[in-house]
């Protein structure tokens, strides 16, 4: 059969889905092993000698707690980057042109985009995640909601990266955007500290923090702790990242600074 | 028979980068244009002529105002799917990929049209040798020359076997070998049944290869027809005579033409004016030699598409 006469062209949006996988693959050195210094980094400098310094926060040692909020750093900078790039890059190298004229739906090429980012940020997630269990010991333990929580985290990270990459017009763009608010708020979304340690204003300023609960989220997937704002957690991560989606390809659909 | 491009009435505009300058810049005043299905069609024009928002808009690429086009039958934004399928672009700008030979890059692209690895393998080897990239088939884009780069760019197009091929200005840019080699490719092309539809402000190459030109400018179709054709309605031939021995003033030297003159290296030049220069070639050079007159030398300038060009659009066609 036809691809005009298929109501999806399965086999265009496999291909680029695979396209935008192998894409990072090939530059894994840039892609797959930062992420994995930078947490060994953090977690001996930041854990293995302050640790001795730090009380256990929520009944674990300071490693450990930091550990998830080191995994969602990764999966969001990793899921957010390679959508936003690969998009930009496209545009800027007239590939974007090659692939707006072939038989694809806009919505089968974005969610391709937002699949091959969300596969680099699992895949970033669950390699730092294996490092705290091999390096520290770290317990993981509901394994399957940490899987499914990453997956959706990375997901909506890449659909916001799409978003990005759409608006985005040089690589100053993209920094841009990552150095004032992607990396601020993944730093005051505790990573390293229980908001609850912050005095009152901080900790209510940090509320209104998406990626706070993000954090939160996967903190009680892989230790059990913080249950208390699990469902909150959960519902925020998923509204976003079904936000981020659906903008992502709205905006994609309409060719906005895509098509003329 | 369905027509292979049919474009209604088509219109655009372009708001300005800056929006604040407002005004908008018309790139198509409302363009007819009728393809049939095997034709061999050169759209003409200079740069801004509205060549590449024309095709933008057949290829899915650019919005377009008002009108329609139908590709097969079928209108491309309604049945985008069949048409973008039926339709192999070669874009202007070569494109670049950092990552992957350009053997996957087309393992790539057969995929973006639907169609799997095992059933688009042997075309692909026969693709790549046929256009001598077969050993480079595990290099990158930018591990070719110039000519092999826009080789890949036309062969890309081709690899879901498309009907018709699209090519925006592909021979801009390249040296006159590889100009002959993609010739004789698309030559054959279209006598294996494709529909060429090409862009081109090489007045030469559209009056080789193409069976039907359309003069654009401006945004508006200013004429269509055969090569031959055009240039028999709106151009003129010329007969240049040198000679000696005969006054070109007397009035009796020659008539039922008409002619300029002017003195020659002792003799004179006589331009005529014809619409035929063979048909009335053999006439003028009887006429003159029955009156006396020492021919030394004939020159035949045979009118051509950019006379054509020229006279249509006031400029020639790179202004």
């Amino acid at each position: 059969m036809e691809v005009s006469e298929k109501r999806i062209n399965w086999v265009g949006f496999r291909t680029l889905t695979l396209r935008e996988i192998y894409r990072f693959l090939s530059v894994y050195r840039q892609t797959v092993i930062p992420g994995l210094i930078t947490s060994a980094l953090y977690i001996i400098i930041f854990g293995l000698t302050l640790q001795k310094r730090i009380s256990s926060i929520d009944g674990v040692s300071y490693t450990i707690y930091i550990l998830p909020g080191l995994i969602m750093m990764n999966v969001i900078t990793n899921a957010y980057n390679n959508t936003s790039s690969s998009i930009l890059q496209m545009k800027l190298l007239q590939q974007m042109q090659d692939l707006l004229i072939t038989p694809m739906s806009s919505m089968e090429i974005s969610l391709s985009f937002i699949i091959g980012g969300a596969v680099r940020g699992v895949i970033n997630g669950l390699l730092v995640l294996l490092l705290g269990i091999l390096i520290i010991d770290m317990p993981v333990v509901h394994p399957i909601q940490t899987l499914l929580f990453l997956i959706l985290v990375s997901w909506g990270f890449s659909g916001a990266g799409l978003i990005l990459g759409i608006f985005a017009e040089s690589w100053d763009n993209v920094a841009t955007m990552v150095n004032f608010f992607i990396t601020p708020l993944i730093f005051l979304g505790g990573v390293f500290y229980s908001i609850n340690m912050l005095p009152g204003f901080w900790r209510n300023l940090s509320m209104i923090n998406p990626i706070y609960y993000v954090i939160n989220g996967l903190r009680y997937s892989i230790l059990d702790i913080g249950g208390s704002t699990v469902y909150l957690s959960f519902t925020v991560a998923f509204l976003m990242t079904i936000l981020f989606t659906i903008i992502g390809i709205v905006l994609f659909q309409k060719g906005t600074r895509i098509k003329q | 028979m369905i027509p292979a491009i049919d474009v209604r009435n088509l219109k655009k505009s372009y708001l300005p980068i800056n929006r604040r300058a407002g005004g908008k810049t018309v790139a198509l005043k409302g363009i007819d244009l009728t393809i049939k299905s095997g034709e061999f069609y050169g759209l003409l024009g200079p740069n801004g002529a509205g060549k590449t928002t024309t095709i933008g808009i057949i290829t899915g690429l650019v919005r377009l105002d008002e009108g329609s086009v139908s590709v097969m039958g079928k209108d491309i934004i309604s049945d985008y799917r069949f048409t973008r399928s039926k339709i192999g672009v070669s874009p202007q700008e070569l494109t670049v990929d950092w990552f992957f030979s350009i053997e996957r890059l087309l393992y790539f692209q057969a995929g973006y049209y639907g169609i799997r690895k095992e059933e688009v393998s042997d075309r692909i080897e026969q693709l790549l040798k046929k256009f001598g990239l077969y050993k480079k088939r595990n290099s990158k884009i930018r591990e070719l020359s110039g000519g092999m780069k826009r080789r890949f760019q036309v062969l890309k197009a081709l690899v879901h076997d498309p009907e018709i091929l699209i090519l925006d200005e592909p021979t801009a840019g390249i040296d006159v070998e590889l100009r002959h080699m993609l010739w004789d490719y698309l030559r054959q092309l279209h006598k294996e049944g494709k529909t060429i539809l090409l862009t081109t402000h090489y007045i030469d190459e559209a009056e080789l290869l193409c069976e039907r030109v359309g003069i654009i400018n401006e945004g508006t179709i200013v004429a269509e027809g055969k090569p031959s054709e055009l240039i028999q309605s709106l151009g003129k031939g010329s007969i240049e005579v040198y000679l000696s021995d005969c006054d070109p003033e007397k009035e009796a030297l020659i008539s039922g033409f008409t002619y300029v003159h002017e003195p020659y290296d002792g003799g004179s030049r006589l331009v005529f004016s014809v619409d035929e220069p063979e048909k009335s070639l053999s006439e003028i050079i009887n006429a003159l030699s029955s009156n006396g007159c020492h021919i030394h030398e004939v020159k035949i300038t045979k009118s051509s598409l950019e006379d054509v060009f020229v006279s249509l659009t006031g400029r020639t066609i790179n202004d």
